[in-house]
């Protein structure tokens, strides 16, 4: 059975974004679970499946779950928690969806919180060290940061298509302008393309304005039927379509660099939903970096490989432009939570609730989510007023 | 305050040919016993053909740069000296992909694509780190 449309998406939460000291990652998954079950009018009882991903802080600690459960007075009939970077909020709201959809729970609240900016410090180690002894050993080389990657990335695609900088400027500029209409954004004052030129190299190619941005926050997801959904308070969202992909081997991919398995996950969603790019009015995808939005245009088809950059030249993605791309800023200008925001941006967008910033008859939104050493990705196609 | 140090490899009882080959001067891999698939970094058994058993073998050291990032900024303090500083990631001519340091020519002398040859720099006694110079026969 074609699991398309007979999933939603019933409530959202999102703590604020930032600098919140005396915050944990505890703390902000808990809060998010709350404004979440708010929004959806749902009870506290009704939550039976608990899905989370634990704070990048602790990536590691797979036994999330289980504290998340015991904090909130939840004993779940279907739990886990998920590390896959920022895949994971997209992939934890698919599973979400299976769960409910086989009748293996109601209502399932997908869960983060991440105290990553005033919390606890994240070891130092090598770019991806976190996967062990051999990609920690990079580390001899001076591969530290997280913008490793991405720059290996761009430098790449620089390199084979031409791709500029004034073009991964367009990126950065384009998300400000949206994160200046949301009042909810950490950084909301305008930039040019002056600016993203006139800020310092961190990573070549990567200039300061190239960068996420690093924030505490937490998000939470609730999912359950669309049949349910029709009873709830919010406007149904439904999750049209679904995908992933994974390279679990950086070294023995040649084309690793670009992200196949991005452009895998997104046509596998497509599929599902019976929908293109020519159906998208609103794309959120996970912007660690500038040229992680070039790619995923290319990716999701909105134009052909290596044309990424001309793309969003002439303010395409921004406001009033012909594609709204991360309409809440993006993690380069509104914040940081892995993913969570993209994919609640996305939910508010279909609700008409987005403000200033609010696309045009918004009803078919695209989600995606990369993480860790360009392993992980996610796809969603969230639809709203019954399409 | 003393400047932090480099880190050197943590040298496991499945990596250490590789290291050991470094030190003695030679790029050394594990090529599949079955395949021949050459595979790097180490694993137990071969991606392709799932079977165990491998040789250390001894590669050219050439290839190309594949792609090139350079760092104005140390995320380790330990590298605070050396900034700005290159990290490649290498096409070596036998297939695998490796990381490493193009040494000698200015960051912006290295380009995409351009013919590199593997150097062995020693970096605490009896440790080598294989980096790369540019090819030029």
């Amino acid at each position: 059975m074609n699991p398309s449309r007979r999933a939603a998406i019933v409530g959202v939460g999102l703590t604020p974004q930032g600098k919140l000291p005396g915050s944990t990652n505890l703390s902000l998954e808990t809060d998010a679970f709350k404004t979440a079950l708010a929004d959806s009018g749902l009870a506290k009882d009704d939550i039976d499946g608990l899905l989370s991903e634990p704070g990048t802080t602790d990536m590691h600690w797979a036994l999330d779950y289980l504290r998340l459960g015991r904090a909130l007075g939840i004993n779940p009939k279907y739990t886990g928690s998920f590390a896959m970077g920022g895949a994971t909020a997209g992939n934890l709201v698919q599973l979400a969806a299976m769960a409910v959809t086989s009748g293996m729970a109601e209502y399932v609240a997908c869960c983060f919180g991440d105290a990553a900016k005033t919390g606890k410090r994240r070891p130092l180690q090598a770019a991806g060290g976190y996967l062990g002894v051999e990609t920690a050993n990079n580390g001899v080389w001076g591969a530290f940061g997280a913008a490793t990657w991405s720059a290996i990335t761009a430098s790449r695609h620089m390199a084979l298509y031409g791709t500029t900088d004034d073009q991964l400027g367009e990126v950065a500029v384009s998300a400000r302008a949206f994160a200046a209409m949301n009042p909810a954004a950490m950084m909301r004052n305008p930039i040019t393309l002056e600016d993203h030129h006139a800020s310092k190299m961190i990573v070549e190619p990567f200039r300061l304005l190239d960068c996420c941005l690093v924030s505490d926050g937490g998000a939470c997801v609730i999912v359950t039927t669309a049949e349910r959904a029709r009873d709830l308070r919010q406007p149904v969202i439904t999750i049209a379509g679904m995908g992933q992909g994974f390279i679990t081997q950086d070294h023995e991919c040649e084309e690793w660099w670009y992200g196949p398995h991005q452009k895998a996950a997104m046509d596998r969603a497509y599929a599902m939903a019976g929908l293109g790019p020519q159906d998208v009015d609103v794309a959120e995808l996970y912007d660690n970096f500038t040229i992680s939005t070039i790619l995923w245009l290319e990716h999701a088809g909105f134009c052909k490989v290596g044309e990424g950059g001309p793309f969003v030249q002439g303010g395409r993605i921004g406001p009033g432009g012909e594609l709204p791309v991360n309409t809440h800023g993006g993690h380069l200008s509104a914040g940081h939570p892995q993913g969570w925001w993209t994919l609640i941006e996305a939910v508010e967008q279909l609700r008409g609730a987005s403000g200033d910033r609010q696309a045009p008859d918004a009803e078919v939104a695209l989600v995606g989510g990369r993480g860790l050493v360009l392993n992980t990705a996610s796809a969603l196609l969230l639809t709203g007023g019954g399409r | 305050m003393t400047t932090p140090e480099k880190p050197i490899p943590t040298v496991t009882d499945e990596n250490r040919p590789f290291w050991d080959g470094c030190a003695a001067g030679e790029l050394r891999m594990q090529r599949c016993a079955s395949c021949s698939h050459v595979r790097y970094p180490v694993q137990p058994l071969c991606p392709k053909c799932l079977d165990d058993s491998a040789e250390w073998t001894a590669l050219s050291g050439r290839g190309e740069v594949f792609a090139k990032v350079i760092y104005q900024r140390a995320f380790n303090p330990a590298f605070a000296a050396d900034v700005p500083y290159n990290l490649v990631l290498v096409q070596l001519d036998e297939g695998p992909r490796m990381y490493g340091n193009v040494v000698g020519p200015a960051d912006d002398g290295i380009r995409v694509g351009a013919a590199v040859a593997v150097c062995f720099d020693e970096v605490a006694e009896g440790v080598s780190v294989p980096r790369f110079r540019l090819a030029t026969d």
